[in-house]
């Protein structure tokens, strides 16, 4: 390896410069019209890198989430986990059931590059503010449809979310221990998350064909069959001509493989996948032995079950007899998969996710400091990056209704009067924190001129 | 009741909708496109290309000449022709070719494919193909427009990366330290190892890392095809999974403390989950009060009401509290057959729907289907989620799909999984040079 390697790569990728490079999205207005996670995340993904992404929720209401935090711990009077799903967004609050809120939306659609809803299929259509309608005065305009059973079948109009999505998918079926009747969802909404950023993928290469032949397109983003789509077990099924089931800690495509209590009651994940790997765990735990006979120096043979279960027996006994300290260094000297199982706490305060930029403390205007999640892809000159937090219900009305559509204080004013447009009421999630002076701020109180 | 005028928009959506699933004459997002998959025991990278490929680019995989180990990565081994079924899923319209990158003559192969490439996905211990002469400082200088993605448990920078740029790539490793097995498996009180941290029975580390690749890529390649600049795109599989779901960082800097395993119970809603009936597991998910309200209503449970009105009765951090909510859902639920709780919770969402009194709660429920009743769904295969492939080496198989886009939807045009399958092909397409003419005898031999 070249000396200076990873001082060069420090240098292009260094998290102090994020905010002074460029944003590979910028110029790319998104129509936020989503709710909850799924939609939402989408939406996120693409203002990360840049796209000038604007939510509506409906006035005095809001997006559900705003309100889901857990164990009813609220934060400066806001859920501390809305913000990984919607920071760097203009919140703008709109009733699409009347009339003028319509057309409010229409409006904005009409400008902007793509579209993003999750309600059940239909729904927007219903409303007069679906793909039918925005094509036909935005004829460029990139649509997703996101939903938990997609747009067609005869299950379509089944609503849907994450968990939902994951028993439908058989997604649920396959994880925990086979002699057991628990079944354990995949946590924290993977279920919505991952789809999301699937749908955020579907909709780059919307953008690149629209780029390349100005043709705009409508996307049918189904969340249960985006799950069917990361599992190998259809395959598996069509080949084997039986269930592959669930299997504990075992990882049937790595051998050996698993998750293991050490002497010092913590846990270490081990997974081998290559004949080099097998080797160097074998001199590290001492035993030559297991690469003796039936071929045990090839994955091929290493998987089959009885060697699979027999040498997640051996692996088990040798981590019990081991701290994990010993044993994460053992991975690193003998190169070969193990790691710590880390938990919310550690994986917050890692050193290394600090320094690589994902995980990040953010020090906002109106919340000031909260850890975040950054982003999952690292690219050297056009990096994602926090904007800003969420914010209060209808905190951009002014600004986006005054910069993109032209509207003057007096028509929002009637708007507001006729409640087409609208703000935060009492509930926590929807208001501004009670030390922040709303009445002085610019972005709220927006006069034209500044961008923000 | 419809306004008037609201038919003709339904049906005007019902055409387009009909004729969305049809690929017949529709371009693909990524035409022109061409992208080198050089990973490398790293099924992230293989499922990155795999998007590629699906969009309509040019996708070739190279191997070294013995092939990649992932190939025997498998389910207990299974294998057709000695190629593993999560590979054999993921050799859609990809190219494979093998270069062996320790020689001069197929280092500059690689760079004559770089010239002409738009993305490279590699998997190699950071440094590594740098030491080789093709790392991103040497082929960004052939190629000023390439995006280069690297996929590596720790990155590409770093003191930690540096450190640990040996350790290999593994989805549960990468499950481990995003997080991931803390949260799953049963509460304190189970026994062992039921109540040991639990792995995900899937690639669910690796399909994030993957995503998170891909979607990286695209968003360079969109900055690249404005301004004709590449880049470098870094992949952390030890972490893509707690950036995509994002609850690990912000829970610990707020609640300053782990979530524990909870079992079957969820953390932010009672009851949130599946529960066992008579002939399998239902899903019973009260997300608002009016939601609830409806559940208790139809379940006959009504008179716990009083006790667990509001969203606040319900919060779930006092576990014991919250098991003995579950626990009387858990018990009626087993009385009744999967059908009799759809047919309830069909019937009463129906209603409410049609009612003008709008706190009437809309209970939605399914099954847990396992992967094999999953494929005997009537709703998946009117949506062609899944591609029955019937190949001349590998027989007939089964792989899912999805991506309908109605202009450019995601297709699959063939899988080709052999090692040097298109050696030929490619080495002419692209004027690459052969060490003799029996690498081509390669084809085929596993």
């Amino acid at each position: 390896m070249a000396a200076d390697y990873f001082s060069f790569t420090q240098k292009i990728f260094d998290p102090g410069k994020v905010q002074q490079k460029a944003e590979a999205l910028k110029g790319i207005r998104v129509l936020d019209l989503s709710h909850m996670i799924f939609g939402p995340v989408a939406a996120k993904f693409l203002a990360q890198f840049g796209a000038e992404v604007i939510k509506v929720e409906v006035p005095y209401q809001g997006d559900h989430w705003r309100g889901a935090t857990y164990w009813g711990k609220y934060w400066k009077h806001s859920n501390p986990l809305w913000n990984f799903i919607n920071h760097s967004k203009y919140f703008v609050a709109i009733d699409v059931k009347r009339p003028k809120g319509k057309d409010l939306i229409l409006k904005l659609a009409e400008k902007s590059d793509v579209v993003i809803e999750n309600f059940t299929s239909g729904t927007v259509e219903a409303w007069g503010i679906g793909y039918t309608q925005v094509r036909k005065m935005n004829p460029k305009v990139i649509y997703a449809g996101l939903s938990t059973f997609g747009q067609f079948g005869p299950n379509r109009f089944f609503p849907g979310w994450d968990l939902l999505a994951q028993g439908a998918s058989g997604m649920l079926s396959i994880s925990g221990h086979p002699e057991t009747d628990r079944y354990f969802k995949i946590p924290d909404f993977y279920g919505d998350f991952l789809p999301g950023f699937f749908a955020g993928m579907m909709i780059l290469f919307a953008l690149l064909h629209r780029q390349r032949t100005g043709e705009g397109q409508y996307l049918d983003v189904c969340q249960a069959e985006i799950l069917m789509r990361g599992l190998f077990h259809f395959t598996h099924q069509s080949v084997a001509k039986e269930e592959l089931g669930r299997t504990g800690n075992i990882d049937p495509t790595m051998s050996p493989s698993g998750i293991f209590k050490t002497r010092d009651q913590k846990f270490v994940a081990l997974a081998i996948g290559t004949d080099p790997q097998f080797k160097s765990l074998c001199k590290a735990m001492n035993r030559p032995d297991l690469l003796d006979g039936e071929g045990m120096k090839k994955a091929a043979v290493r998987l089959k079950p009885e060697n699979a279960r027999r040498l997640h027996d051996v692996v088990k006994d040798w981590v019990r007899s081991q701290d994990e300290k010993e044993l994460l260094e053992v991975g690193r000297k003998f190169a070969f998969p193990l790691s710590p199982v880390m938990d919310d706490l550690q994986i917050c305060h890692d050193p290394w996710r600090r320094e690589r930029g994902s995980v990040v403390l953010h020090d906002d205007e109106m919340y000031k400091k909260l850890v975040l999640s950054g982003p999952m892809a690292m690219l050297s000159k056009t990096p994602a990056r926090i904007k800003w937090l969420t914010r209060p219900l209808g905190y951009h009305n002014r600004y986006v209704f005054k910069k993109i559509l032209g509207l003057s204080e007096k028509q929002i004013q009637d708007l507001e009067k006729e409640r087409v447009v609208g703000y935060w009421d009492y509930r926590v999630g929807q208001r501004p924190p009670v030390y922040y002076d709303i009445e002085r701020d610019p972005i709220f109180n927006y006069k034209g001129g500044e961008d923000h | 009741m419809q306004k008037r005028g609201s038919g003709k928009k339904i049906s005007e959506w019902s055409q387009f909708i009909a004729d969305l699933p049809t690929l017949e004459g529709k371009p693909e997002a990524l035409e022109n496109t061409l992208v080198l998959d050089l990973s490398y025991a790293n099924f992230a990278g293989i499922m990155a290309s795999s998007f590629f490929a699906e969009a309509g680019a040019e996708v070739i995989k190279v191997e070294p000449a013995e092939g990649d180990p992932a190939r025997v990565m498998s389910p207990f081994g299974m294998n057709v022709k000695g190629v593993g079924v999560p590979f054999l899923m993921e050799s859609r319209n990809k190219r494979h070719i093998t270069l062996d990158l320790n020689e001069e003559r197929d280092r500059e192969n690689l760079k004559q494919l770089v010239v002409k490439a738009q993305v490279i996905i590699e998997t190699f211990p950071p440094g590594e193909l740098d030491s080789l002469g093709v790392g991103y400082r040497q082929l960004t200088e052939l190629n000023p427009g390439l995006v280069y993605v690297a996929i590596t448990p720790y990155g590409h920078y770093t003191d930690k990366a540096k450190e640990f740029r040996k350790m290999p790539w593994a989805d549960l490793t990468s499950q481990a330290e995003s997080g991931l097995p803390a949260l799953i498996g049963d509460l304190a009180d189970a026994p062992e190892p039921y109540n040991w941290p639990t792995r995900a029975g899937f690639y669910a580390a690796g399909y994030a890392t993957a995503v998170g690749a891909a979607t990286g890529a695209l968003v360079a390649l969109f900055y690249q095809r404005l301004t004709g600049e590449g880049q470098m795109v870094d992949i952390a599989s030890a972490d893509a999974y707690a950036s995509c779901v994002g609850f690990p960082p912000t829970i610990g800097y707020v609640w300053k403390k782990p979530r524990p395993r909870y079992g079957t119970l969820d953390y932010g809603l009672c009851p949130y989950g599946f529960f066992k009936c008579q002939d399998g597991y239902v899903a019973i998910a009260c997300f608002r009060d009016q939601d609830f309200r409806a559940a208790l209503k139809i379940l006959g449970l009504w008179k716990l009401e009083e006790d667990w009105r509001s969203l606040l009765d319900r919060i779930t951090d006092d576990i014991n509290k919250v098991k003995e909510l579950n626990q009387k859902i858990e018990e009626t639920v087993a009385g009744y057959t999967y059908q009799e709780i759809f047919e309830k919770f069909s019937a009463y969402s129906v209603k409410a729907a049609r009612s003008k009194w709008k706190g009437g709660g809309l209970p939605v429920t399914t099954k847990m289907l396992t992967p094999k009743e999953v494929l005997e769904s009537e709703h998946w295969r009117v949506r062609k989620s899944f591609e029955a492939i019937n190949h001349p080496t590998f027989g007939i198989f089964t792989v899912p799909l999805t991506g309908k886009m109605s202009r450019t939807p995601l297709r699959i045009k063939w899988v080709s999984a052999q090692i040097g399958e298109d050696n030929e092909y490619v080495f002419k397409k692209y004027g690459l040079k052969k060490e003799s003419e029996d690498r081509r005898g390669e084809r085929g031999e596993q």
